[in-house]
């Protein structure tokens, strides 16, 4: 029941239908996300996601904000690490509109000079912020710990104190020019709507679209080296009652990997089934240490690490981390129990067809499956790729991606230096 | 071109399935949407109890005992009980708040007997050994410290604690340090006791079932359990306030952040609807979905506040905050002042807003355009099966889920002249609390 097309311009248009629902998401998708930065120019991405709707196709800011909003309608758009996403959502009489509305805003947008000096204060504001929230300062120094400079994934997205007030308004112009165009890109939309209506419906307001290149192709994102031994970095963050700890290990996984099935399976029983599968189990429910403890593939166009994190008292910091390597040490070695696998496998089969629940949850999974070229009856599929999972796949797997010694580790919080020694 | 939104429910009426309210004779209130257009089922079990129900000495201990109801039961081991909800595919949560305790399990719709006997064990026979109060004890502190690494979170409980003085929405649901250190077992136990029977619960299902046969699964799960005494009422109202009140915060932190807090109207307040739209207005309008509500959405770059502070270039960001509680709660508006900013200058610029709507500067495109937020909101925040019950539960947990229902209505017949009054009378100097987080000189104070 879903369609697909793809318009002349190279724009793929996708369309499920949810006679449940009366309203419908949309959400346009971009091979323009952080990864893609010009170098030095970390932020350029979100700054451009920023200011889309500031002003364009000769209407101002407010009456950009006026058209939507007074229909009801929520917009946002934001930078992804690969993607560039725009949202809205609308009752479904007016998806006409909506889209005639959204047309000027993703294709023509003006970057007014004073609405980017005011994006790039706020930003650096933003920044400022940043500095001292011990998540986002574990994240960035674990990335600038596994990717290499000049990889696309080192950079946070918001940028840095120092790549932002570099970027001006020709910047901003030129990288929608370069990446904001309708070839490889996707509009997916979900709800109330009749396929087809909706497709001749994108075609009448995105059609004639030929400015902004857009993709041609997906981007290669090149693999990042293996460490060659493991970093342990300590992040001071005044003023906090809790730490919080990420370790990421390499190769990391790409959303095309052929053994992602069996890596999915791997982290759900690691560090996500139940209450927090194995880790959750070690630190939080035996051992009361930490209210979260998770791990998380963060598969993209380019291999993303696996990632451990959690949030923990600094005197339970030591604690905390030998627990964590323990059982990052015990799965890699004598893998996984045949009940973990077996229960791992049926909650990640039978939880794919609740992603399509809601209007909002369809449209991002479909723009997914388009954008990472998984077809878009992988939802259908996935269930019996998972199923179809043996044990030895995981062993595999977690041989290949659980490295602990060549990893990297950062604690950001309060006085750890006495905790971690 | 003046758009038109058709209320929910009028374009196509018959397609809004009905509520049908059942009420068991243990006083267990039961509401049931079918939703069949996909096999899912989302089931959600409420009880009339919140921090509101506290006292110092063991504030933070409903949020507690919402923790340890994850812990086993005598029918049900500690391992089984988010494991069946995941292996049906399932998503699983609960949480604790001012006026509500509740827990949700969305799953396949086979699954639906299982999820039952699971919520009707956790109503009657969950275990609390002393070992599991222990782990979770910390577990909690660890939740509340998590918390605490964000600033705000002290803003906004010094603002709490200071706008409201006797009422027991002043403290924070997550629980004082020292009361969550000296909480005993026999604490959590007693309190579970009291307040998880029948006749103080509301068990909500929406999804793919046929009520009827629904029902019959309901009355063997909850039927035999027997009705409890009715748990205490809160006695305690809010002295009125008679002058400005003000906080002063300085701590760690990467910028100023300011909060001014009014008194709000409770749920079923006739004022209440003109507060939402008000809020549309000033802020960009409320999520009223607890739970999923916002969840994603962006700032509303129409809303007067935005324009003054975000778009004036004094703010990072601003929001407002209201909840529909059962007595008189706050009516918030936050400002994340811009690096350089001198938070009194938002303050100037918040209070100029409200003056301007104070002294009748609503225009019918303002009305139309906050309705019309409102309105398209209420229906995008109740249509997944699990929103569906969520909303259903939340409302009738804290008032009753016909004031969820009228609320279109209610917020549609709104006036300009309601919200100009409600304006001048309610977000006044006389009643407003104002706390201020500045930087200390220990923390970076942005560039």
């Amino acid at each position: 029941m879903t369609r697909r097309q793809e318009l002349d311009n190279g724009l793929v248009v996708v369309a499920r239908p949810n006679r449940a629902a009366r309203s419908i998401a949309a959400r346009l998708v971009f091979e323009a996300g952080a990864a893609f930065d010009p170098p030095g120019k970390a932020g350029t991405s979100s700054l451009v996601a920023r200011l889309l709707d500031r002003g364009g196709g000769g209407l101002s800011a407010e009456a950009i904000a006026e058209g939507f909003e007074r229909l009801g309608v929520s917009y946002v758009a934001r930078a992804q690490g690969d993607t560039l996403d725009v949202e809205v959502r609308l009752l479904a009489e007016h998806l006409p509109e909506v889209l005639r509305r959204l047309r000027p805003v993703v294709a023509e947008p003006a970057f007014p000079e004073e609405e980017v000096r005011r994006e790039v204060g706020q930003t650096l504001s933003a920044l400022a912020e940043r500095e001292q929230d011990t998540g986002a300062v574990a994240e960035d120094a674990l990335a600038a710990a596994l990717f290499p400079p000049g990889h696309p994934y080192r950079e946070p997205a918001v940028g840095t104190r120092a790549s932002v007030p570099r970027i001006g308004a020709a910047d901003l112009a030129a990288f929608h020019r370069e990446r904001v165009g309708p070839s490889g890109s996707i509009l997916a939309l979900a709800g109330d709507i009749d396929p087809d209506r909706a497709i001749a419906l994108a075609a009448d307001h995105f059609g004639d679209w030929t400015t902004g290149r857009g993709a041609t192709g997906r981007a290669t994102i090149p693999d990042p080296p293996m460490p060659e031994r493991e970093v342990t970095l300590v992040r001071r963050v005044e003023g906090k009652t809790q730490a919080d700890l990420v370790l990421g290990m390499l190769p990391g996984l790409r959303r095309n990997s052929p053994d992602l099935p069996a890596a999915l399976v791997l982290n759900n029983a690691l560090g996500e089934f139940s209450m927090g599968g194995r880790l959750g189990a070690a630190i939080r429910d035996r051992e009361g240490l930490a209210y979260y403890v998770y791990s998380t593939f963060e598969a993209g166009l380019g291999a993303g690490p696996l990632a451990v994190r959690a949030g923990v008292a600094p005197d339970a910091v030591r604690r905390a981390l030998d627990l964590i390597r323990r059982t990052l040490e015990a799965v890699r070695r004598r893998g996984l129990k045949p009940s973990e696998i077996r229960d791992s496998k049926q909650s990640l089969a039978a939880s794919v067809p609740r992603r399509l629940e809601t209007n909002p949850g369809a449209a991002r999974t479909l723009a997914d499956c388009e954008f990472y070229g998984l077809g878009l009856d992988y939802p259908e599929r996935l269930p019996s790729l998972i199923r179809a999972v043996e044990r030895d796949q995981v062993a595999a797997a977690a041989h290949r991606y659980l490295t602990l010694g060549r990893h990297a580790l950062v604690v950001a919080g309060p006085a750890l230096k006495e905790a971690l020694r | 071109m003046t758009p038109r939104l058709s209320p929910p429910g009028k374009r196509r009426s018959s397609s809004v399935p009905p509520v049908r309210v059942e009420r068991l004779p243990n006083g267990l209130t039961v509401l049931l949407r079918e939703m069949r257009a996909i096999p899912v089922v989302s089931v959600w079990c409420w009880y009339r109890v919140g921090s509101r129900d506290e006292r110092p000495g063991v504030t933070g201990i409903s949020h507690w005992v919402e923790h340890m109801n994850f812990k086993g039961s005598r029918s049900i081991p500690k391992s089984e009980v988010t494991r069946r909800v995941e292996l049906a595919g399932g998503v699983w949560n609960g949480y604790t708040w001012l006026d509500v305790t509740t827990y949700f399990e969305t799953v396949s719709s086979d699954a639906l007997d299982a999820m039952l006997r699971l919520e009707a064990s956790r109503m009657t026979e969950c275990l609390y050994s002393k070992q599991e109060v222990e782990r979770e004890r910390s577990v909690v502190i660890s939740e509340m410290r998590g918390g605490e690494n964000d600033p705000r979170s002290y803003l906004e409980r010094e603002v709490s604690g200071t706008a409201l003085q006797a009422h027991p929405y002043r403290w924070p649901t997550i629980g004082y340090l020292s009361d969550l250190q000296a909480i005993t077992r026999e604490d959590l136990y007693a309190h579970y006791r009291r307040y998880y029977v029948p006749n103080n619960a509301v068990l909500v299902l929406a999804g793919d079932f046929e009520t009827r046969a629904a029902m019959r699964l309901v009355k063997r799960h909850y039927g035999r359990i027997a009705r409890g005494a009715e748990p205490p009422p809160v006695r305690t109202v809010e002295p009125p306030q008679s002058g400005e009140r003000r906080v002063l915060l300085r701590r760690p932190s990467g910028a100023s952040y300011l909060q001014v807090a009014f008194p709000a109207p409770a749920l079923t307040d006739g004022d209440f609807p003109a507060l939402l739209v008000l809020d549309g207005i000033l802020g960009g309008g409320p999520s009223i979905n607890a739970w999923a509500g916002g969840r994603g959405a962006g700032p509303s770059k129409s809303a007067r506040l935005y324009r003054a502070l975000v778009e004036a270039d004094l703010a990072t960001e601003a929001d407002t905050q209201i909840i529909p509680t059962r007595f008189p709660y706050l009516y918030r508006i936050q400002a994340t002042a811009k690096a350089g900013v001198d938070p009194e200058r938002i303050e100037r610029a918040v209070y100029a807003e409200i003056g301007r709507l104070a002294g009748g500067s609503v225009e019918a495109k303002d009305l139309e355009r906050a309705r019309n937020q409102f309105l398209a909101r209420y229906a995008l925040e109740s249509e997944s099966v699990t929103d569906a019950a969520h909303q259903l539960g939340f409302f009738e947990t804290v008032a009753t889920h016909r004031d969820y229902l009228a609320l279109p209505a209610r917020v549609r017949a709104v006036t300009a002249g309601q919200v100009a009054r409600l304006a001048a009378e309610r977000l006044s100097e006389r009643t407003r609390t104002v706390g201020v987080l500045v930087p200390d000189a220990a923390g970076a104070g942005g560039a």
